[in-house]
């Protein structure tokens, strides 16, 4: 594929227009993302900073979700993951003079998160990651870029309207995952599996009576089979989803702020949303208002 | 580890269905297996193969595909066991999940404790069961009045390592509904990001303390079996 | 009981008890038996002798069913051989077998080796089947060995238990599988002591053996076996004196030259 380097093209969540127009096989057409990638970038950034090092080399590594269709998607023929998360790292990545295509993207589950930052497997964390004050002591977290809320994915023909009526049923999540946590708290009995698919299957074959995560996610799979789920009740907790960076580069995160803010206000954001989560059906929420960078 | 101890009661509960999988499956792995031993060394040809073939198609079978196939697969096709639930035991219901798991770690188990049953039975010399049958015995009663007292102090060692994997294998059911001790030490590392290290360390202690009984309890039976002779 | 008829030497004690006609077996390529025809009357004493590979072990197996046959019959007291199942077993309760390597139940002792039998099979009552048991082991001579284990006792007394744990089924038949072949030669005479005084009381015995002595002094008939076939069978004073066939005499030249 070949681009002007100031202006590359990328095709999210199958959607490519364009890249029909450059004799890729397209797939079923929607939306396209465009990113500014700055040129020249490296001179904006003091020497010794981290973002210096990274426009510089001209590589970034980001860890996302694989298995969250809307928020971090990879499927097994994709070249790319897809999704809100993943745009959000262009959009980072495209401030330092990093075109997607140069960005490395590395699958990080919810187990693996803060030890990929800590050990420098990863630049970035940006998959569906919760800010909480105990994350916050091991690593950073700069945001939110996105506030959610979990919700209930259930068969349309079920019985369950509001929280108080999922006591005592079955209700699935990922395994140790904050959601399954939140519902046993809820009086449910909590379900762990290692994925969602799996866990809508088990909502699909009636073997739990619900499943519960972030509202975005069950929306995706609600599109996925209307005739079968729907999703209920109002967010019953807010997930703020941050960025996620090393603690020993704390100048990271001003940069990451300032950059979303930007893309806030140029629009880029919005376009990010109507291309990934937005293809559910839900109207783009107004940006959620960021975290200040803790003091260096 | 402050996060087990202020939960202590959820580590407790872990472990417990850590137990009560390990036991369960445990002892229909050891029936059903001992079953299936007996049908691969007992006279009757048909059944020879047929529990070979089991055991061949099980004990290659990653636990994995076994549990995908009785959690996801068996409730699409409309098996989903949920009349275990009806059953009251105690005062207590069976879930599903519970069930489901169990067979899958029974299905599994059995053709390990089959294969250790046999390698005891090869050990026991050929003459003894002759000698029962010679006797007039029937073959069951071969079986268990010669030979299988005899095998089991040679199958007791395998056998050990075969129960010790089943508690370690509990934990493949973290991941389909069991909030079994893994299951929890997941809900508590996602929790506590910043006590990672400790809350490993607390379940694998609680993983080390129930092995080790296991196997005190083996060399007690071993030598137990030994005076015995 | 044509094969009875056919027999040439009888010893004609009785009626036939153990006859086989017609029976051939195959381990693989080699064909083990081969259509042997044998009658053994109630009260008579048979020894089946010949070179080791001869198929007399195999056809001394083959009576209690150890051994599976191919073709042929095998009958004890007109009763066919049953196949696998109840009915196999209690037949085996009536016919004795006697190992070469004894095959005592190691894990059991000397009592509970021949008390099992009768309590298991015929549902005797322990203390009635102990008191029996009693009896036989002091009748073999290893009465004051009932506590111990078998590996605790040499090969003789082990073997004389062995003799003693057929009997306690009161079998109706005894087969005898080269029961001193695994014996020190100090202890062959006390197992074959035991044997003899069991023929002179008028058990039926088939015993495969080396020694030609037992066949000499208590044997009715002795039956020389040479590649799977019975190649001739005699008295023993005219089997021992006056072999008819050169395998036989071939045989005899050899182990009687010391």
């Amino acid at each position: 594929m070949r681009f002007i380097r100031t202006k590359a093209i990328i095709a999210t969540a199958g959607l490519a227009l364009s890249l029909a127009a450059c004799g890729d096989a397209g797939d079923d057409g929607g939306n396209a993302t465009e990113v500014d990638v700055q040129e020249n970038a490296a001179d904006a950034f003091d020497d010794g900073t981290a973002m210096k090092d990274f426009a510089d080399s001209g590589k970034i590594t980001i860890g996302v979700k694989f298995d969250q269709p809307g928020i971090g998607f990879k499927g097994a023929a994709d070249d790319m993951p897809k999704g809100f998360d993943p745009e959000i790292g262009k959009i980072l990545a495209a401030s330092l003079g990093i075109a997607p295509e140069d960005i490395t993207w590395k699958e990080t589950i919810s187990d693996n998160r803060e030890p990929f930052l800590q050990e420098g497997e990863v630049d970035l964390v940006i998959a569906s990651y919760s800010i909480t004050d105990e994350r916050r002591q091991v690593v950073g977290q700069a945001g939110p870029y996105y506030v959610t809320g979990q919700q209930l994915l259930v068969g349309t023909d079920s019985d369950i309207a509001s929280l108080d009526d999922v006591k005592g049923k079955e209700v699935c999540s990922v395994t140790g995952s904050t959601s399954l946590e939140n519902i046993k708290a809820e009086g449910a009995k909590p379900r762990g599996f290692d994925t969602y698919s799996e866990c809508v299957d088990q909502v699909l074959s009636g073997t739990v009576d619900a499943m519960t995560t972030d509202g975005a996610i069950l929306l995706g799979y609600a599109a996925e089979h209307p005739d079968d789920l729907k999703v209920v009740v109002d967010p019953f907790s807010e997930e703020r989803y941050g960025v996620g960076y090393s603690k020993d580069k704390p100048e990271m995160c001003q940069w990451i702020v300032d950059t979303i803010k930007k893309a806030e206000d140029d629009g880029d954001w919005d376009a990010a949303f109507e291309a990934t989560l937005g293809q559910s059906g839900v109207d783009t929420p107004e940006p959620p208002a960021m975290d200040e960078c803790p003091a260096a | 580890m402050d996060a087990v101890f202020s939960n202590f009661d959820d580590y407790l509960k872990a472990f417990g269905l850590t137990i009560g999988l390990f036991v369960v499956a445990g002892i229909a792995s050891l029936v059903w297996g001992t079953i299936l031993a007996v049908l691969r060394v007992g006279p009757i040809s048909i059944l020879n193969k047929a529990a070979a073939l089991y055991v061949t198609l099980f004990r290659n079978t990653p636990l994995l595909m076994i549990f995908i196939f009785m959690a996801i697969a068996m409730p699409v096709l409309g098996y989903n066991f949920k009349f275990v639930e009806d059953v009251e035991i105690g005062g207590y219901n069976v879930s599903a999940f519970f069930f489901r798991s169990c067979i899958a770690l029974t299905l599994y188990t059995s053709a390990f404790v089959c294969e250790a049953m046999r390698s005891g039975v090869n050990a026991v010399p050929l003459g003894q069961a002759e000698a029962g049958r010679a006797i007039g015995l029937t073959f069951a009663q071969s079986m268990q009045l010669v030979v299988l007292p005899q095998a089991a102090r040679a199958i007791i060692p395998p056998m050990t390592s075969v129960l010790i994997a089943l508690i370690k294998n509990t934990s493949v059911a973290a991941a389909f509904g069991m909030a079994e001790a893994v299951a929890t030490m997941k809900a508590l590392t996602n929790n506590n990001a910043d006590q990672r290290t400790g809350i490993f360390l607390a379940f694998a202690v609680g993983y080390i303390i129930i092995v080790e009984v296991v196997a005190l309890a083996s060399y007690a039976v071993e030598r137990k079996v030994r005076v015995a002779r | 009981m044509t094969a009875q008829e056919s027999t040439p030497v009888s010893a004609g004690r009785g009626e036939p008890l153990v006859v086989l006609s017609g029976v051939q077996k195959h381990f693989g390529q080699l064909h083990a038996l081969k259509d042997i025809e044998l009658s053994v009357a109630r009260g008579e004493v048979v020894v089946v002798i010949g070179p080791s590979g001869s198929g007399k072990s195999t056809l001394c197996r083959a009576i209690n069913r150890l051994e599976t046959i191919d073709e042929g019959t095998i009958t004890l007291d007109g009763q066919p051989l049953p196949q696998e199942g109840k009915a196999l077993a209690a037949l085996r309760a009536e016919v004795g077998m006697v190992f070469q390597s004894f095959n005592l139940f190691a894990h059991k002792t000397i009592l509970e080796n021949v008390t099992l039998g009768p309590i298991k099979v015929r549902g005797m009552k322990k203390e009635e089947a102990e008191k029996q048991a009693r009896e036989l082991l002091d009748r073999v001579g290893v009465g004051h060995q009932a506590e111990k284990y078998p590996a605790q006792l040499s090969g003789g007394q082990q073997q004389r238990v062995a003799i003693a744990r057929a009997l306690a089924m009161e079998p109706k038949v005894m087969l005898f599988d080269e029961p001193t072949s695994a014996l020190d030669p100090e202890m062959i005479k006390e197992v074959l002591d035991v044997m003899v005084d069991l023929a002179q009381q008028g058990m039926t015995m088939v015993v495969v053996t080396h020694e030609m002595g037992f066949a000499r002094t208590a044997a009715d008939r002795v039956v020389f076996m040479a590649d799977g076939a019975i190649i001739e069978e005699n008295t023993p004073e005219e089997f021992f004196t006056n072999p008819t066939s050169d395998r036989a005499k071939d045989f005899l030249g050899k182990i009687l030259k010391h």
